[in-house]
């Protein structure tokens, strides 16, 4: 085994990591050849930022093996794998603003005396064999986003790091900067080093690496040696899915009624302050699930903010069941009709220190007063009645809820939100990181909710669940609705080309 | 290979709890036997001594409640802006605010009746201790200016103040010179229960249960639950964080002013610049060691109260105020440790097959790592 292991300067077998409430990694794979630009490629919660974090040691895997230039490692700190030869470079840097470029270059890795010129010298000779422009003595807080970068690359090959891991390296840099970033990474490979390179952007993608592994719910569904050989579209579709296996009855169609939610030129900003949603319109009908298909990052948690309440939209306007409700908070809209399953369910849907009962009554609290009280014997009566109708599996209702399962958080959080008899139910990305009964339990909800007059706007990254579950599909790219699809005539080819942004004429 | 890390415990009883402060404080007394032994004092003595001024017998006891009244108060004030994850470092200022303002009141009201007066003299105590806040508390909510750097601040903002007030404008003109304000009247003095306890303990006790009950209970302690443990979380419930904050700031503000009021009429005869006495600062440390919960406070403060007293008293043994000092510290540092400490619990973690192994062996004989 350990010779053909060898070849590869980085094996990542069989990972398998969770975390509260989440699987990340569920038996993933990666394997890079020494010399090459690897891409790991996956939808958000696919599980790349987790391998990258094993693989740099911040993360011990639950199950698996790590192997690095050929031997086997058990990282116990990110300290091991920078002494393995593993260097990453964050999304957020971790720089030391008020030390130079070269202090923080050298900052734990200095050598015993500190002579600072001399180390100014030795930084400035390693920028100039990779081509990383950057001025040794300048302070870090007085440099561009891509010029910190370039110090967290040269903090790396300071410590002479064979392998790079950089996680979504190109989102803090202009077009500019992003070109420059390739032709260093390529000069890096040239000698022999491998760089694993995470992100979504598939364009940058296919023009700067080499071979790619594609991650989908936390295992590896595809790898390509070449890149050359794949075109955007393909490694789209791959992202989002294009097994058949997991084909499920699709519900009959139901008599759709009247409209639920219009949302009518809706443009807004995201959280950098650059645009996020251009010129969204939508309907959705009582007793129809329409699903939101794009490559993560196009606008997706925008528009659902946008939705729930969450996000003001500089233009346009979003109706309930024909009530302008663009002014209206999360909770009013929740009493009009519209239920919002979070894709943050433990950071946003539901409070991970707060008892179970106290999270089940986020959205009804107002109604289980008593008085000035909250009456504790109402609420814990309405938890229990959600965790059976639910079949919510929990220990004691006044635990903290950090300790349920995946499947068990998102089943309370869709029964706590279906509680208020919805007319609408906003859900994104409601089955990511859940197990197969959590999954089949969720998509079950949404059905019978589509049933019983529900308009269900389903926000995800999968493309199997989708097509599986919607009456009609909306692509979206760069804000914008690129077009409507029925699941079941239209090929996949075409779905993927919207999503690269070039829908068939 | 196998290296040990604190696991963050899902659930930790109160009875854990306890025992961890048990713990803790026995921990920090034994280690403290070995400082006294050191400088040449019987732990014995020593510890007996603490014990009976602290604790033994009534006149005792109303002393640490004496001293526990307060400190219940600041302790309450941390806490409530801690219960919102928000931090109120100058409830040593804010005591002061709320002195200043209720010894403004009996200036203007000295010809009133007793209880009037004192009541009168409260509000006046929680209205400035508000007054301070105000400021930082819009800084926060509005425009993300951190607490803890202006509350502190303001600290001696208020320090001074009450130095300028001593010299200047309210200077006792009986006084023969010394730059001291006039004495609050007579009949605002809190009544005493016994001993040093007085009417200042019920106040603080109400206080304590009102919010203990309104943070669990009612709906308003929900939000402020909710809102202190995930923000966003409440903003999805429709929770508006910003008046969260505000109030939540206001009201650790005035209670801490309150604290300046209860110390002003109960313990001390007039404000002057040492009245806070460091009741403020020793405010965080009992509200950490009740883990920002207002139903902690009360243990938290007693048990201080105790310590404080204990460790004065023994200075009549001999032992130097700067060893007293040193074992006071220990004990509550001991204390706050444990109940820390016991919020975790030990796993010890190593590569995955040798864990596994360990497991079916039911030994802790350790592999080799296989990349020998």
């Amino acid at each position: 085994m350990a010779s053909s292991d060898a070849d590869y300067a980085v094996w990542l077998r069989g990972i398998e990591k969770q975390f509260p409430g989440v699987i990340a990694c569920a038996g993933a794979d990666l394997r890079v050849r020494p010399g090459t630009i690897h891409a790991l490629l996956g939808e958000n919660g696919a599980g790349k930022t987790t391998m990258a974090n094993v693989l740099a040691g911040v993360y011990r895997p639950d199950g698996g093996e790590v192997w690095v230039n050929g031997r086997r490692r058990f990282f116990q700190s990110p300290a091991d794998a920078i002494q393995a030869g593993v260097g990453m470079v964050y999304q957020e840097f971790r720089l030391v603003p008020t030390l130079t470029v070269a202090e923080n270059i050298v900052l734990g890795a200095a050598p015993r005396l500190l002579r600072g010129a001399e180390i100014e010298q030795r930084v400035a000779e390693l920028s100039a064999a990779y081509g990383l422009a950057a001025d040794p003595a300048r302070p870090v807080w007085q440099l561009s986003m891509g010029e910190r970068q370039r110090v967290e690359i040269l903090k790396a090959l300071w410590r002479n790091a064979s392998v790079l891991v950089m996680d979504e390296p190109t989102a803090v840099l202009t077009p500019g900067e992003a070109a420059e970033l390739g032709v260093t990474l390529r000069a890096m490979a040239a000698e022999g080093r491998s760089v694993v390179y995470i992100s979504h952007k598939l364009d940058q993608v296919v023009a700067f690496c080499d071979e790619a592994t594609v991650l989908r719910r936390g295992k590896t569904v595809a790898t390509v040696d070449d890149l050359d050989d794949v075109d955007l579209q393909e490694l789209a579709e791959m992202m989002v899915g294009s097994s058949q296996g997991v084909a499920m009855d699709r519900p009959p169609p139901v008599d759709t009624g009247s409209e639920v939610l219009r949302l009518q030129g809706i443009h807004a900003v995201g959280d950098r302050g650059l645009p996020a949603l251009t010129g969204i319109d939508l309907t959705v009908r009582s007793g129809e699930i329409v699903g939101i298909v794009g490559v993560s990052g196009n606008g997706q948690k925008e528009l659902a903010e946008v939705i729930s309440g969450l996000r003001e939209p500089t233009e346009g306007q979003v109706s309930v069941k024909g009530q302008d409700v663009t002014a209206a908070s999360s909770s009013d809209r929740y009493r009009l009709g519209l239920a919002y399953v979070p894709e943050d369910r433990l950071g946003m849907g539901l409070a991970p220190k707060m008892s179970v009962v106290d999270n089940s009554v986020v959205r009804s609290y107002r109604s289980q007063r008593r008085g000035l009280f909250l009456s504790t014997a109402k609420c814990t009566e309405f938890c229990r009645g959600l965790v059976e109708r639910f079949g919510v599996r929990v220990g004691r209702l006044n635990d903290p809820i950090a300790g349920l399962s995946g499947g068990n958080l998102q089943r309370l959080l869709l029964g706590r939100e279906l509680a208020g008899r919805p007319s609408v139910l906003v859900a994104a990305q409601p089955s990511r990181g859940l197990d197969v009964q959590g999954v089949a339990a969720i998509h079950g909800h949404l059905i019978d909710q589509r049933a019983d007059g529900v308009g269900v706007l389903l926000i995800s990254e999968d493309l199997d669940e989708l097509l599986a579950l919607s009456d009609r599909l909306l692509v979206m790219f760069e804000g914008r609705i690129m077009g409507e699809y029925g699941p079941d005539v239209t090929p996949r080819t075409i779905l993927g080309a919207a999503m690269a942004g070039n829908p068939p004429r | 290979m196998r290296k040990p890390a604190l696991v963050r415990r899902d659930r930790v009883l109160p009875a854990t709890q306890a025992l961890g402060f048990f713990v803790g404080i026995v921990v920090a007394l034994l280690l403290g036997a070995v400082l006294l032994i050191v400088s040449d004092h019987s732990p014995a003595e020593v510890y007996e001594r603490m014990f009976d001024s602290a604790l033994r017998g009534t006149d005792s006891l109303s002393r640490t409640l004496g001293r526990a009244t307060p400190l219940a108060l600041t302790g309450l004030s941390v806490a409530v802006a801690g219960s919102m994850g928000l931090w109120n470092i100058g409830a040593e200022g804010q005591m002061m605010a709320g002195a200043i303002v209720a010894t403004g009141v009996a200036m203007m009201a000295d010809g009133l009746s007793g209880p009037l007066l004192i009541a009168l003299m409260m509000a006046a105590g929680v209205a400035g201790g508000m007054l301070l806040m105000l400021g930082p508390a819009l800084a926060r909510s509005h425009l993300r200016v951190s607490e803890i750097i202006t509350t502190l601040m303001l600290v001696y903002v208020a320090i001074r103040v009450v130095e300028w007030l001593e010299t200047g404008p309210w200077k006792d003109p009986d006084s023969f010179g010394f730059a001291v304000i006039e004495p609050v009247p007579e009949q605002a003095a809190l009544p005493s229960l016994f001993g040093r306890a007085n009417i200042g303990m019920l106040i603080a006790l109400g206080l304590l249960i009102v919010f203990s009950v309104a943070v669990s209970r009612t709906a308003w302690g929900y939000e402020l639950r909710l809102a202190g443990s995930s923000p966003d979380t409440a903003r999805y419930a429709g929770v508006s964080l910003r008046r969260k904050v505000l109030v939540a700031l206001i009201l650790s503000g005035g209670i801490a002013g309150l604290a300046g009021a209860v110390q002003l009429t109960g313990s001390a005869t007039r404000l002057e610049s040492g009245l806070s006495n460091g009741y403020g600062f020793a405010g965080i440390i009992v509200a950490a060691l009740a883990l920002m919960r207002p139903s902690g406070v009360a243990v938290a403060a007693f048990v201080f109260g105790a310590v404080q007293v204990g460790g004065q008293s023994i200075q009549t043994l001999g032992v130097s105020s700067a060893i007293a000092d040193i074992l006071q510290a220990m004990i509550l540092f001991g204390a706050l440790v444990a109940v820390v400490l016991f919020n975790y619990r030990i796993r010890w973690t190593g590569p995955a097959r040798e864990q596994q192994a360990d497991e079916r062996l039911g030994s802790a004989i350790t592999q080799e790592a296989a990349d020998v």
